[in-house]
């Protein structure tokens, strides 16, 4: 037995379900095939367009940023799906809470877990984008050198700049930062609805609906504060709608970033706080629900 | 006086019926004291009520009335925890972790860590006979090592009180055994085990006390000597007694007004028979390759 008095919350065993269930879900078959497709698709996005510089830039982009956010999305919902009813399948559930941990240790452990996983995914996808990026920006540089070889220094270093500004930009972070951030809202309401689901089916499909729901939440919401004719009805929904559902279509800067405008710092942060705010919110709803189950 | 190992008062435990305004009773009133260092057994049919006990317990389900502490603490504080092990009926591990990183992360989650979880880990592993199937994956363990390594998992952090439920459900007679060795070995070494089975044979040979549920009612409860004890009759086992002796006890008998019930030679369990029987063909495998 031990003589340390017990803590509520131990970094330790946060740690140990959150490196667990990465483990579980690095093994599983369907995180590789995924990964996998995604990686494929930025690859190939190269061969895509063979049009102006900045189109082929751009589509490249394009497709590569969007493989990233699907991937990311599928894959912060299956992932996270399955976590709760196995274990309760399995009776793991039981085996875990009947030592000295608590369920917010548990339910956080297994989101961290999922997060840390999005990063990693993430990061590998990234990072196959940066070098398909910057082959193909240095193979288009040397060709306008070659193109712009008897042209004046000033028309040949206002080429190379135009070929920059439509390549890589710092902005693509900002991108990426905020793909992740779309992976870990959707992560953190695909936990809430484990929490009362009994089957990894139930919560997929409920979370189908979140996704489309949380795409159009901003025009609910706007309806539910500006008008005053709608009926009670119209009304309760319309609020259920604004208030229950993540606003995903905060998350959609992809648009700026592949276009090389630039994301406004401010914009960047009130996103990032936003999201932030709404992955506290799930989990804190989470665990309410997940304190009263009875297991 | 000694604080209870486990203690229940009054708890009572209903559980809703889906779209119907009724409730079904799990456990009804129930009082119940586990002594420290007995083992205790908890019998009843299925859907008895042992599994929901067990659970509240563990504070896995909340009751509806009355109260349960480990040790003189509420058993719904986590810290209550500290002195339990669990091992639920027919267990499932992660499949993709080793026997040993199983019995590592169990460890971690009970606050071991170093060259002292290490230590523990390969003691639990030689302690449950699967010291060589510690490197395999759960994945292809068999029913009894699942088992095996669900004990180990609960017995990781050495606590003062073990909660099996169906310790035994699924498991050969010979691993059955190893499991009632192990449980009179913990008894032993000063630890209270609680336990629920409807295999009443096992639990006569192992408990000290057991409690008898039904539809969420303890019926019975006492020591298993005084409640298997039929009081107005008396047993003689003699060895090498010549027919003649048992002739003359049973003139004996019937003198003094007793009747004699029962005359014949004492049988062997088939249970001991199996064991004897398999035990001679299986001398040349070491313990710990039974299951795999």
């Amino acid at each position: 037995m031990h003589s340390q008095p017990h803590r509520v919350f131990s970094s330790a065993r946060f740690a140990a379900i959150s490196g667990n269930t990465f483990i579980g879900l690095t093994r599983l078959k369907i995180f590789y095939v995924l990964l996998l497709f995604a990686l494929l698709l930025i690859g190939s996005s190269v061969f895509m367009a063979r049009m102006t510089f900045q189109q082929e830039f751009q589509v490249l982009k394009d497709v590569a940023l969007g493989a990233m956010s699907l991937f990311t999305s599928l894959l912060a919902v299956l992932a996270t799906a399955r976590l709760l009813p196995q274990d309760a399948e399995d009776r793991t559930i039981y085996t875990i809470l009947a030592k000295p941990v608590s369920r917010f240790e548990y339910l956080a452990g297994k989101l961290s877990g999922v997060l840390t996983l999005l990063a990693v995914s993430l990061i590998a996808m990234s990072a196959l984008f940066f070098v398909v990026l910057f082959l193909r920006e240095q193979s288009v540089l040397s060709e306008t050198a070659r193109q712009m070889s008897g042209a004046p220094a000033e028309i040949q270093a206002e080429a190379v700049r135009a070929v920059r500004t439509a390549g890589f930009n710092s902005n693509l972070f900002s991108a990426i930062a905020v793909i992740y951030l779309k992976g870990c809202v959707l992560a953190a309401v695909t936990l809430l609805v484990s929490t009362f689901a009994s089957t990894t089916i139930f919560t997929t499909i409920t979370m189908a609906f979140v996704y489309f729901i949380g795409h159009l939440q901003s025009i609910a919401r706007e309806y539910w504060l500006q008008t005053n004719s709608a009926g009670w009805l119209t009304k309760t929904f319309l609020a259920v709608v604004a208030l229950l559902f993540p606003d995903l279509q905060i998350f959609n800067l992809i648009d700026d970033a592949v276009a090389g405008t630039a994301i406004p710092l401010t914009l960047l942060l009130k996103t990032i706080g936003l999201g932030a705010f709404y992955i506290v919110f799930y989990l804190v709803v989470s665990l309410a629900l997940f304190f009263r189950k009875e297991l | 006086m000694t604080e209870a190992a486990v203690a229940l008062a009054g708890v009572t435990k209903f559980f809703p019926v889906p779209f119907q305004r009724r409730s079904v009773t799990a456990v009804r009133d129930l009082n119940l004291q586990v002594a420290p260092g007995e083992i205790y057994g908890l019998l009843g049919p299925n859907g008895s009520g042992k599994s929901t006990t067990l659970k509240i317990i563990l504070g896995l389900v909340t009751p509806d009335g009355g109260t349960v502490s480990i040790f003189g603490q509420a058993s719904e504080r986590v810290a209550s925890r500290e002195s339990v092990g669990f091992l639920p009926e027919s267990p499932y591990f992660y499949k993709f972790l080793t026997g040993e990183e199983t019995l590592r992360f169990y460890g971690k989650l009970c606050g071991l860590r170093g060259a002292v979880l290490k230590e523990r880990v390969a003691r639990m592993l030689d302690l449950v006979g699967l010291g060589s199937a510690g490197q395999r994956r759960i994945g292809g363990y068999s029913k009894g090592m699942l088992q095996r390594i669900g004990l180990a998992q609960a017995l990781i952090h050495e606590p003062a009180l073990l909660i099996l439920d169906e310790p035994t459900a699924g498991v050969d007679p010979a691993g059955s055994r190893d499991i009632q060795n192990l449980v009179l070995e913990l008894k032993r070494a000063g630890k209270t085990v609680l336990l629920s089975s409807h295999l009443l044979g096992q639990m006569q040979e192992i408990c000290d006390r057991v409690g008898i549920l039904c539809d969420g009612v303890l019926l019975r409860e006492g020591a298993l000597s005084e409640l298997l004890e039929v009081e107005t009759q008396t047993q003689l086992t003699l060895e090498n007694a010549p027919r003649s002796l048992v002739d003359e006890i049973e003139a004996l008998a019937a003198r003094s007004g007793a009747r004699l019930v029962q005359r014949g030679a004492p049988r062997t369990s088939l249970e001991r028979l199996f064991l004897e029987t398999t035990s001679g063909a299986k001398q040349s495998d070491p313990p710990n390759k039974r299951d795999a």
